[in-house]
């Protein structure tokens, strides 16, 4: 019987504890090896076969476990006023003032008290010292819509690639007057531009930066943990993907559903499911066929009578919502392909989108990020827009590891807005983590992952990446009391063998 | 007996109808709790089998359970097919639950009928979906409704015998006055130009009772050519539609053009709502539908049904709403005037309005009478396929049902308008059934409008 306690991380096959960790850092929550891991549904065993038996008495309805505690903490990445009459320097500006502080702390902390601390402008050839500015890296792949537009050059668009790193690629760090460019031991790939960093080295004569060492903002301080003392579950899904051409996934679909609102499964899951307090849903909760634009491309008189796919889709979605109001809490964050701005960060979607759901209070429209405190844990998490743009941009290939480097960067969205677009921030960047999150979890992934890591000050974040539904048929189940995750996995019959896929996962 | 009764149902269901009975559809059919169902399914299964009676039944099982995937524990929820299930918790290393998802004769190639019955039942039952579940939430509570404008709502409420039907929800009430509906809210949408239009539309829909479907044509003749109107309709609704007279059209299109439509809809839509008083879920569905596509109102007004005795409280309802609360049958001189004389009318309403009437006044077996006004107005409206403004003096006549006769401004070219006039009015009046007063009334208007037209150029 394999142990697969809750400290297991299942990316990579690293060990329990990840990241920055310390045997000796104080402990702040339930020792959990003592205690059972209890599973979703574990105890429902029991009655498995309850229903396999001719109707029985009144059948037990459960009342859903009520949320004792939730409050919004979205309110940074809450527009009001937008105004975009600003360049995107300023933002840039307010992240180095906001993040610098934190860096000197932590050079400090890492390389002595005495280090010293210049800014480019104050830099003395061969001085080892220590300068925080802001990373860019120039890659020639990148996207440049002036060069594609540029007459001299006439290049044919460039069609989107995976990634556009490239061994060529430089890395330079920018203050607040000056830039230099960095060599040495400093990973170039890996790196994205907009991350603060503090860096160890000495000028060369050649006029680059030779880099000994760098650190980033490490994990933020913790937050004081009051989480719930008995089994609590928050559902995590994303990419439901509904208005897509194929129709598989919405027999999973309704099956989630179901589950959820328990009428599927027999009483022992059913209780289960009454347990789960919240559900989130995580972006793209539209396919993004329904981003077709027809409009644009076609002659206008074949596209008059056409309606936008993305109608029939929030039709559905509507249905599909109002089904999980009238049993669970829902929060909803809207993601790349669904009706809402395109720019970082997101505003909720349109409650007259959604009159049927949106009658409902347990309905809420939030924003992408989100940020939230349930039951005294606290989540943080996006639809996947931040992690799928650093892919592009790095040599990380997984998205559990991207995710871990953006917490330990301090900033959940790095090249925001140098190739991920982004509101014109002036008087702070919201995107800074101040407070490390219980969980912290990025949708539309292309598997499930899960780690738990461990802070030197005593944080312990959970976390998730939750798989895009539309083609995994999976969403995540966060148990709240021990920060543990389960995958939860859908499945129907069709017309192809739908029992080989098991096998050829190991 | 009872506890056999449902057991007759499913057989019923499943052999006769040949039906895909899952436990959801079974549980909203029967109106038992979910867990019920499905044991009542696996009752049936049981016995059948049993039986031996030689009719084939295919059952499909839910399996739900942790599965080790991946070196680790994920919970696993499949429908399995019969001939699977065993290979299925095979597979599991805990069941957390099996049970009896569906039962249908023939044998199922995809899970589509399972998800195409269970999508089916619920969205006919979406105002109650949790109702059978086995959970039950004490959060789920609807907010308080936004402000909807009710006030007619209170004053004509006894009025309104349509009220069943005028419940928006399209989902909870299949009684069947579709047309009528379609046409209130086809109108509704139309009207935007004017308030009191939007008021009349409706109104004149609900006037005219059985013969929605010549209106309905002539709405629907509109959409197939105006984009806008498109939008607004949706395919479901110009299904039901059908195209009809050609000097219908011409007015529609002009009127999609509005941006006031969303004014238009709130006002029929209170109108709508203005028939069933006490039913907050149904203005609240109302409301919805006003933001909805447009087909969900086609739809819902496909749904519903009108009594000829509405025609007449229709009539009453439309004074009232024209006079706002007035129960008299008498003319409405007042309203009228101003809401006419507001912006340019929508050229369909106009003949809508000739077609209601004649309805109205066949239903109504020469019940009221109108007392009519003719009145001379200018009407200003843009021909969209001249690309021009056109102005029309017309005489209006002013009645409870609120005017009409402007006769269709057809899509026909601008300058033969009124000259056309004439002509037309004389086809669409023999079509109505010439009401005394109309036919002569509008001969003799037809002059009239002759001078009329000379002078405005």
């Amino acid at each position: 019987m394999v142990f697969w306690g809750w400290g297991r991380s299942f990316s990579g096959g690293c060990c329990a504890l990840g990241g920055s960790q310390s045997l000796n850092s104080p402990v702040y929550f339930p020792d959990p090896s003592l205690e059972p891991h209890a599973m979703f549904s574990e105890q429902a065993a029991a009655t498995a076969q309850g229903l396999l038996a001719p109707p029985s008495a009144e059948p037990p309805t459960f009342p859903r476990v009520a949320v004792s505690g939730y409050s919004d903490c979205s309110q940074p990445f809450q527009l009001g006023e937008r105004s975009f009459a600003r360049q995107y320097s300023h933002i840039y500006a307010v992240r180095l003032a906001g993040m610098r502080p934190g860096l000197e702390r932590r050079a400090r902390s890492r390389w002595g008290n005495d280090v010293v601390l210049r800014r480019l402008s104050e830099l003395h050839e061969g001085e080892k010292c220590c300068v925080v500015g802001t990373l860019f890296k120039s890659m020639q792949l990148q996207p440049s819509i002036l060069q594609e537009i540029s007459e001299e050059h006439n290049l044919v668009p460039q069609p989107p690639l995976p990634k556009y790193i490239q061994p060529s690629d430089e890395l330079m760090l920018e203050d607040e007057l000056q830039r230099i460019k960095l060599e040495g031991a400093i990973d170039v790939q890996r790196l994205v531009t907009g991350t603060i960093v503090a860096v160890y080295g000495c000028e060369q004569d050649d006029g680059g930066f030779l880099v000994e060492d760098h650190c980033f903002a490490d994990l933020p301080p913790p937050l004081p943990w009051s989480g719930p003392s008995s089994d609590r579950y928050v559902l995590l899904a994303s990419g439901l993907g509904l208005g897509s051409v194929s129709g598989e996934a919405l027999l999973s679909t309704q099956l989630l559903v179901d589950v959820v609102t328990g009428q599927l499964g027999a009483e022992g899951e059913q209780s289960c499911a009454a347990h789960i307090t919240r559900v989130i849903l995580a972006g793209n909760l539209l396919s993004q066929n329904t981003q077709s634009r027809d409009t644009i491309n076609k002659a206008k008189y074949l596209t008059k009578k056409t309606q936008a796919a993305s109608v029939e889709a929030v039709k559905m979605l509507d249905e599909i919502l109002l089904q999980l109001c009238t049993s669970v809490p829902v929060d909803v964050m809207p993601g790349e392909f669904d009706p809402t701005n395109y720019t970082l960060p997101q505003q909720p979607l349109h409650r007259c989108m959604l009159p049927l759901a949106s009658a409902y209070a347990t309905l809420r429209l939030v924003t992408n990020p989100y940020q939230a405190s349930l039951d005294g844990v606290r989540f943080l998490g996006t639809s996947g827009q931040n992690i799928s743009d650093i892919f592009k941009y790095s040599s990380m290939d997984d998205y559990l590891e991207i995710l871990e480097w953006t917490l330990l960067a301090g900033h959940i969205s790095p090249t925001a807005p140098d190739t991920l677009g982004c509101y014109p921030f002036y008087k702070s960047d919201p995107f800074i983590l101040t407070e490390c999150p219980h969980v912290y979890f990025c949708g539309n992934a292309p598997h499930f992952q899960s780690k738990l890591l461990q802070g030197k000050e005593g944080q312990r974040v959970l976390l998730v990446t939750v798989p895009d539904f539309s083609a995994t048929q999976t969403a995540c189940l966060v148990n709240l009391r021990d920060l543990s995750c389960q995958p939860i996995t859908f499945s129907s019959f069709g017309a192809d063998s739908e029992d080989g896929d098991m096998e050829l996962e190991h | 007996m009872a506890d056999e009764l449902y057991l007759e149902n499913i057989d019923e269901f499943v052999t006769d109808h040949n039906r895909v009975v899952t436990y959801k559809w079974l549980s909203y059919t029967l109106g038992v709790h979910v867990n019920q169902a499905k044991q009542m399914l696996y009752d049936y299964v049981e016995r059948k089998r049993k039986e031996n009676s030689g009719a084939q039944l295919h059952v499909t099982y839910l399996v739900a359970g942790n599965l080790l995937q991946n070196g680790h524990f994920c919970h696993k929820v499949a429908v399995v097919r019969e001939d699977k299930l065993e290979a299925m918790k095979s597979k599991l290393s805990t069941i957390a639950s099996v049970h009896v998802y569906s039962i249908q004769k023939a044998l199922l190639k995809d899970s589509s009928p399972l998800y195409n019955t269970d999508y089916d039942i619920v969205k006919t039952n979406l105002q109650h979906c949790s109702k059978f579940s086995a959970i039950r939430c004490a959060a789920a509570v609807p907010r308080t409704p936004p402000d909807t404008p009710r006030v007619p709502e209170p004053a004509q409420s006894p009025q309104r015998q349509r009220d069943p039907n005028a419940t928006v929800n399209g989902h909870g009430f299949q009684a069947a006055k579709p047309p009528p509906q379609q046409h209130k809210g086809i109108m509704g949408m139309f009207a935007a130009k004017a308030a009191a239009r939007a008021q009349d539309t409706p109104k004149e829909a609900k006037a005219e009772a059985k013969e929605a479907s010549g209106v309905s044509a002539a709405n629907s003749k509109p959409p197939t050519k105006n984009t806008i109107m498109n939008n607004f309709f949706g395919k479901a609704a110009m299904n039901k539609l059908k195209a009809n007279s050609v000097p219908e059209q011409p007015k529609e299109e002009k009127e999609v053009v509005n941006p006031s439509v969303a004014v238009a809809e709130p006002e029929s839509s209170p109108n709508t709502v203005a028939e069933k008083p006490g039913k907050k879920t149904e203005s609240d569905r109302i409301q919805q539908k006003d933001k909805k596509s447009k087909t969900k109102r086609a739809d819902r007004s496909d749904d519903e049904e009108r009594d000829p005795e509405n025609v007449k409280k229709k009539r009453k309802r439309i004074k009232q709403l024209l006079s706002d609360s007035s129960d008299e049958e008498a003319d409405v001189p007042p309203s009228p005037t101003p809401e006419e004389e507001r912006v340019p009318s929508p050229p369909p309403e106009p003949a809508l309005k000739t077609e209601l009437e004649p309805a109205s006044t066949e239903v109504s077996a020469g019940g009221k009478k109108r007392k009519r006004k003719r009145v001379l107005k200018s009407r200003m409206f843009i021909d969209e396929e001249e690309g021009c403004m056109v102005t029309e003096k017309v005489y209006e006549s002013e009645s409870c049902t609120d005017s009409e006769d402007e006769f269709p401004k057809p899509k026909a070219p601008t300058p033969q308008k009124q000259p056309m006039l004439p002509t037309k009015r004389q086809p669409k009046e023999e079509r109505k059934n010439p009401k005394k007063g109309a036919a002569p009334a509008s001969r003799a208007n037809k002059q009239v409008s002759i001078m009329g037209f000379c002078q405005k150029k």
